[in-house]
């Protein structure tokens, strides 16, 4: 195994892993998840996965490409990402963030200032590959030899010239899938260049031009979204079911009749979720409705294809398929004439609707967008639903979910209201604008193939975790139930595999959930608590 | 044979021409380039009563029917403090810091100070004894810190390893331009007055100046690195400001003018190959993005 890993060797003995990670080398977590064998052991890739798959980076596998069939299509692959790379650089094709792009190429200063604001780089103990500016500085190196007149001269004179063959691209390929495109790193830069952003560059460069994405965003993502109405697999007519169902169940355990509007025409708010929820966390949904009915808000959720599930993963990879979701949510908004979309709790659904596309939905199609948090900050605060903040006597904590936070800058709405309904509420250090990402960002949460679990929650979310056992230290029992609060679906899939992962429920008695969870736990009108805090 | 005051000269006008032209080349360059989709980054300094904590206008209940408050002295603020004491690089990177921040003031305080001499030789303020001290100051910074740089770049195997020949030779080039110039400063008798002397003869167009070889080496070495620096990625002052106005801070909502723009770049045809996308020549980013899914069993490596 080589000590120090150079930006030369990603081009190099294809078939090893550039680096291996050991779990004894990351950063201790405190009592009582510091014993390394009580942690669970982690997958193994074995020689007959990979007979089959490329594995050549750390021993992880999030995106099982299968190995080339012969050179030929190696070298196929190889002159299609040259072609991207120039389509990168092209108005034409890349007019979206061809800006972004060419000042984050051209004037990194190589302070390596950014590094230690990366939880991934940090926790793994500083592991080259994980150095954000590992991977765009290869990208960065590729681009000058391969686009630029001369570039290939240049680059040997240079002494920054980097092979560029298989190796190259399918470790590239997997090491864009080993940064959460948190941003952190892009608030420390001095000269306001984006890591993030050339990582997600990189992805989309694969994905639009080789045709390569994670299955989780792509094929069960954005194309099931687009052909069968949502990235959960639910066809309208199983959606509109089993929200009925929810609506049934949650009346009668709360007492109170909960009746879901849809297709509403003209309702003043078209609420979307992130259907996940609707499977994963369904009493998210049940608490928005029950809490929109009491407060006496006009509002359906619409059961059109792709207008019932917020999830947005072009986002994360892909601008031709973020176009097409977000063009058919506002589309579908537009026919019902409803007076503006409420993003449910979702980050990434936020960060889509109400910004990065804002400038593809001209005209009549620029609907109004708002968050849930500002809406629900509005309700709780009118005076219109009566609350009693002893209902959550419970330690609380909160994640920002980058999306939310450090993308759109919404930080006070969702802490005004846990000041308000939550006696125990305590930060997490560091937090809002400057808080760590869950793991689970840039679509990862939805991410498990072979390994890549263990990774996200072992790395990827290690600092988050030590996040949320530090903001409950004063009161470690098991016996007092805390929750965390993630208003974001994404983030509650990871820091809910997190918990899982370390047990953390039995050992320090940590949940988690949303925010109108919280809320509606507090309305004075609800017989039984709506939060169960004892899962036995 | 050339006089070293003519090189001099010729040098300078050279210099700034070439520099001017290539940074506002570099400069339209990038303000040319096509509106992009939104990719703000709290803090956005400047939301008057939210700034503090990062947040933005997005906080407010139906924030399109409120008026913004912005506030241009907390954006200046915040761009003071990046400016004049790097902030960030102080906050996230402490090490390169100490060598950094004097090296950006030895830039600061001597273009502060030809500011001055350049006054000096229009209104004759006889101001040669602060300009020296400022002088002083201006090259030993200058030296401290890009000498620093270079060895920490050079020992640091964080920078060592991402460092490409063009990193060292930038900061050779310049530990020499702010050293030549302290020797300059010490070896020259009235300096001040010297330089002055030049400023004079540069705007009356004087090919002749008479002008002490320590200085004219200098001068011949600030003027190689002004003619070199617009190509190189150190003209990150320009790119700055793009970076974090035109990105970073970028926040405003779609408008009618940004509209038309994105209409047009809507309208231009697409080339990525990959299945879901089927750009070509005849497609463009509106038959694209609402075009319906297609299947894409056949897309698999095959």
């Amino acid at each position: 195994m080589k000590k120090t890993i150079s930006l030369n060797d990603i081009s190099k003995e294809g078939d090893d892993n550039l680096t291996e990670i050991d779990i004894a080398r990351l950063v201790p977590l405190p009592p009582p998840y510091d014993k390394i064998e009580e942690q669970p052991a982690w997958k193994k890739i074995s020689e007959e996965q990979k007979k089959n798959i490329v594995c050549n980076l750390d021993g992880v596998v999030s995106l099982s490409l299968p190995r080339p069939k012969d050179e030929a299509e190696e070298k196929f692959y190889v002159e299609k990402f040259v072609s991207g790379l120039k389509k990168l650089l092209t108005r034409e094709n890349n007019w979206p963030f061809l800006q972004p792009l060419i000042l984050s190429v051209e004037y990194c200063a190589k302070c390596q200032t950014c590094n230690n604001a990366c939880p991934v780089y940090e926790e793994s103990r500083k592991n080259e590959i994980y150095r954000p500016t590992y991977r765009s500085e290869i990208f960065r190196r590729l681009i000058r030899k391969y686009t630029k007149r001369g570039g290939r001269w240049l680059s040997k004179f240079r002494g920054d010239d980097i092979d560029l063959n298989w190796t190259t691209i399918t470790r590239l390929y997997e090491l864009s899938y080993r940064c959460t495109l948190c941003r952190r790193c892009a608030q420390a830069c001095p000269m306001g260049l984006d890591n993030a952003l050339l990582t997600r560059e990189l992805r989309k460069l694969f994905s639009q031009e080789l045709g390569w994405a994670p299955r989780e965003l792509h094929e069960k993502g954005t194309v099931l979204q687009l052909k069968v109405g949502s990235s959960t697999g639910m066809s309208p007519k199983v959606v509109k079911d089993n929200i009925e169902f929810l609506d049934e169940d949650f009346s009668e355990a709360t007492g109170i009749e909960i009746k879901t509007p849809w297709d509403r025409e003209g309702a003043d708010v078209l609420l979307i979720h992130n259907a996940g929820e609707i499977l994963s966390w369904p009493e998210n949904p049940a608490a928005f409705a029950l809490l929109f009915n009491a407060a006496g808000v006009s509002w359906t959720l619409a059961s059109e294809q792709v207008a019932y599930d917020g999830v947005n993963y072009g986002l994360f990879y892909d601008d031709v398929q973020l176009s097409r979701i977000a063009l058919k949510h506002a589309e579908i908004a537009k026919r019902l004439k409803v007076k503006k979309i409420v993003m449910g709790e979702c980050g990434h659904e936020h960060k889509a609707l109400i910004t990065v596309a804002d400038r593809i939905l001209t005209g009549d199609l620029n609907i109004p967008r708002e968050s849930a948090l500002t809406f629900l900050e509005n309700i709780v605060f009118s005076g219109k639903v009566k609350f009693d903040p002893m209902r959550n006597n419970f330690p609380v904590t909160l994640h920002d979910p980058c999306n939310i936070v450090r993308n759109l800058g919404i930080v006070e709405p969702q802490r005004r209201i846990l000041r308000y309904l939550c006696p125990q509420f305590r930060e997490m250090t560091p937090h809002g604008v400057d808080n760590y990402c869950c793991g689970g960002g840039s679509g990862f949460a939805v991410m498990s193939q072979n390994n890549f679990k263990d990774w996200r929650v072992s790395i990827g979310g290690r600092r988050k975790f030590r996040q949320i056992l530090d903001a409950f230290s004063d009161q470690p029992s098991p016996d007092v139930k805390k929750y965390v609060c993630a208003p974001c679906s994404n983030c509650k899939g990871q820091i809910r595999d997190i918990l899982d992962y370390y047990d953390a429920y039995r050992k320090s008695g940590i949940l988690y959930g949303g925010l109108v969870e919280l809320i509606v736990n507090a309305m004075t009108d609800l017989k039984e608590p709506f939060i169960k805090l004892d899962k036995d | 044979m050339f006089e070293i005051g003519f090189v001099c000269i010729i040098l300078t006008y050279a210099a700034i021409i070439t520099s001017i032209s290539v940074i506002a080349f570099r400069t339209i360059s990038i303000w040319r380039m096509p509106v992009h989709l939104r990719w703000e980054l709290a803090p956005v300094p400047g939301e008057k009563g939210k700034d503090s904590y990062g947040g933005s206008y997005l906080e407010e209940y139906e924030w399109w029917t409120k008026k913004r408050k912005k506030s241009i002295a907390h954006e200046l603020l915040y761009m003071a403090r990046e400016i004049f004491l790097l902030t960030s690089v102080r906050e996230n990177n402490k090490s390169l810091w100490i060598f950094s921040l004097p090296f950006h003031w030895g830039i600061y305080i001597l273009a502060f100070t030809a500011v001055l001499l350049g006054a000096d030789a229009l209104f004759s303020l006889g101001i040669y004894t602060p300009a020296v001290i400022l002088a002083y100051a201006g090259y030993s910074a200058g030296v401290v810190g890009t000498a620093g740089l270079l060895v920490k770049r050079a020992v640091d195997p964080n920078l060592r390893s991402y460092s490409a020949f063009s990193n060292y030779f930038n900061l050779c080039f310049l530990t020499v331009l702010f050293s030549s110039g302290l020797y300059a400063l010490i070896a020259t008798d009235r300096f001040a007055y010297h330089v002055v002397l030049f400023i004079s003869a540069l705007i009356h167009a004087d090919f002749s100046p008479a002008i002490p070889t320590a200085l004219s080496v200098h001068i011949i070495v600030v003027m190689l690195f002004v003619i070199y620096l617009p190509f190189t990625q150190m003209i990150h002052f320009v790119a700055k400001y793009f970076t974090y106005h035109s990105i970073r801070w970028n926040d405003m909502p779609m408008n009618e003018k940004m509209g038309r723009a994105i209409a047009a770049l809507m309208g231009q045809s697409v080339s990525w190959s990959a299945r879901h996308v089927q750009g070509g020549s005849e497609k463009n980013w509106i038959d694209v993005a609402q075009e319906d899914m297609k299947d894409e069993k056949d897309d698999k490596l095959k």
